[in-house]
């Protein structure tokens, strides 16, 4: 049956009709959010005071704590040993503790960091094929780009095509190690230190290691940081 | 007690999956090597179905050459993928 | 019995094209068909998350400043796992529960939206009544504020 003209079958409807016109956000989604919020605060389920500490929570993180694990763990070879070794507790180091505000919340989410050292041999990325499992109390909350399908979809079998994609070109005699966060580990990647910041403080390091250096989808370089802005020189 | 150590080689079982899972279809039937142990946490076929204070199981990181889980895959043949499972998804390899 | 296609890697590279033709762009309204093979079978019940290694297209790398309900739906969720409600575990298999259309077809909080609401009435924490009560008193609250 034709779909583009109706000359040919009787239709209960006037013709032609305009296409349903779709415009503006959708208010459905904040009436349910505000709704299902009030009952559970009114039925005591959590308290107002619960969900506040949360949306502070929501602002505040960031990827700082996690570029301040890795530019301590350049210059700290001690402290990168206790964070290959425990991550939960080496970050609290860095003044990052996973098991708050959040962790009695959401054992799953916050339970064990894995490191995943980047070296001449081995490059690492990370993903989550199943939902979006993210370190998100070193990374704060994760791009949309890593949330939706096509990122997870793809990087599992094609990992060096999607790192192309960010710009990121792995020589073919260095491994390529994908990460897929299916339980309770959460994963993060430690750049390799690059050439050119030899005698750098912690603190100037820090601000080359972006958000996506640490998924891996990037590298750090002497002269990026995440305030750069590219320059035709 | 774990059931494997790392160096093993095992075979994810091919269990179909109701509804949920946390072990990817790419993984089913295809054999890696154990390379961390995790700690025991409650299974996540009980968690999704309301049993927060389920069984417990071990947990293993297994290590999958890429070329292992995709006929056509196209990278370097030393690439890997590594990701994680409780004992009940894990045999030794034949 | 048939053979699953996860039986082996060229099987269950097969059966992701499956799985992803369920998705196309746009694609033939579905009639209750009368039979069905047992590869379509497979694909209907592949788990509407495990979509690792479906071919798929160049990555989108467009960034979304989350909307205040959207921030307030991860933090509701969090609520009601830290007060002992549910765990993230079950809200990721709530998610799957909605199905595919609601799974890919909705921005990422309106997943997590939907399998509070659910999980709320599944359990009797939240009546019907009670909801759609409360929705038109914010609707009714919200023109009044326009």
């Amino acid at each position: 049956m034709s779909s583009t003209t109706h000359d040919d079958h009787a239709h209960p409807h006037p013709h032609p009709h305009a296409p349903i016109e779709e415009k503006g956000e959708a208010a459905e989604f904040a009436i349910l959010e505000a709704a299902i919020r009030e009952l559970s605060i009114a039925k005591g389920l959590f308290s107002a005071e619960d969900h506040r500490r949360f949306m502070e929570w929501y602002d505040k993180v960031g990827p700082t704590g996690g570029a301040r694990m890795v530019a301590r763990a350049w210059v700290d070879p001690a402290f990168k040993q206790r964070l290959l070794a425990d991550g939960v507790t080496a970050c609290k180091e860095i003044g990052v503790d996973w098991l708050q505000p959040t962790g009695s919340g959401t054992p799953s989410d916050y339970t064990y960091l894995i490191t995943c050292e980047n070296t001449p041999k081995v490059h690492n990325v990370i993903v989550c094929t199943l939902c979006s499992c993210y370190p998100r109390p070193l990374l704060g909350l994760s791009p949309a780009w890593y949330e939706r399908p096509t990122y997870r979809r793809r990087v599992v079998r094609w990992p060096r095509q999607v790192l192309a994609e960010f710009g990121t070109i792995i020589p073919p005699d260095v491994e390529v190690r994908v990460h897929d966060s299916n339980q309770k580990t959460r994963y993060i990647v430690l750049p390799m230190r690059p050439a050119g910041t030899e005698g750098w403080s912690e603190e100037k390091l820090a601000t080359i290691v972006t958000r996506d250096t640490m998924i891996g989808v990037a590298l750090p370089s002497a002269d990026w940081t995440v305030s750069s802005t590219p320059t035709h020189g | 007690m774990s059931r494997f150590k790392i160096g093993d080689r095992v075979t994810v079982r091919d269990i179909p999956p109701l509804f949920h899972t946390r072990t990817q279809g790419y993984t089913r039937g295809r054999t890696g090597t154990v390379v961390a142990l995790r700690p025991e946490w409650v299974i996540p076929e009980d968690e999704a179905w309301g049993r927060y204070e389920g069984r417990r199981e071990p947990f293993y990181i297994v290590r999958f050459n890429q070329r292992d889980l995709w006929p056509d895959y196209g990278g370097a043949a030393l690439d890997t993928l590594e990701t994680e499972f409780s004992e009940r998804w894990l045999e030794p390899a034949s | 019995m048939a053979t699953r296609a996860t039986s082996s890697s060229s099987t269950y590279a097969a059966l992701m094209e499956c799985v992803r033709s369920h998705a196309p762009a746009s694609h033939a309204v579905a009639n209750l068909p009368l039979t069905i093979s047992q590869t379509r079978a497979e694909a209907l019940l592949h788990v509407v998350h495990d979509v690792g290694g479906q071919p798929d297209g160049p990555i989108d790398k467009t960034l979304h400043k989350p909307a205040h309900w959207e921030k307030s739906t991860h933090c509701t969720a969090e609520c009601l796992a830290w007060r002992g409600h549910w765990v993230s575990e079950e809200r990721r298999r709530r998610e799957n529960d909605l199905g595919e259309t609601l799974y890919f077809g909705t921005p990422y909080y309106a997943r997590w939206l939907l399998a509070a609401t659910k999980m709320l009435l599944d359990k009797g924490l939240v009546t019907p009544d009670e909801l759609l009560a409360k929705m038109e008193e914010i609707r009714a609250r919200e023109e009044i504020a326009a």
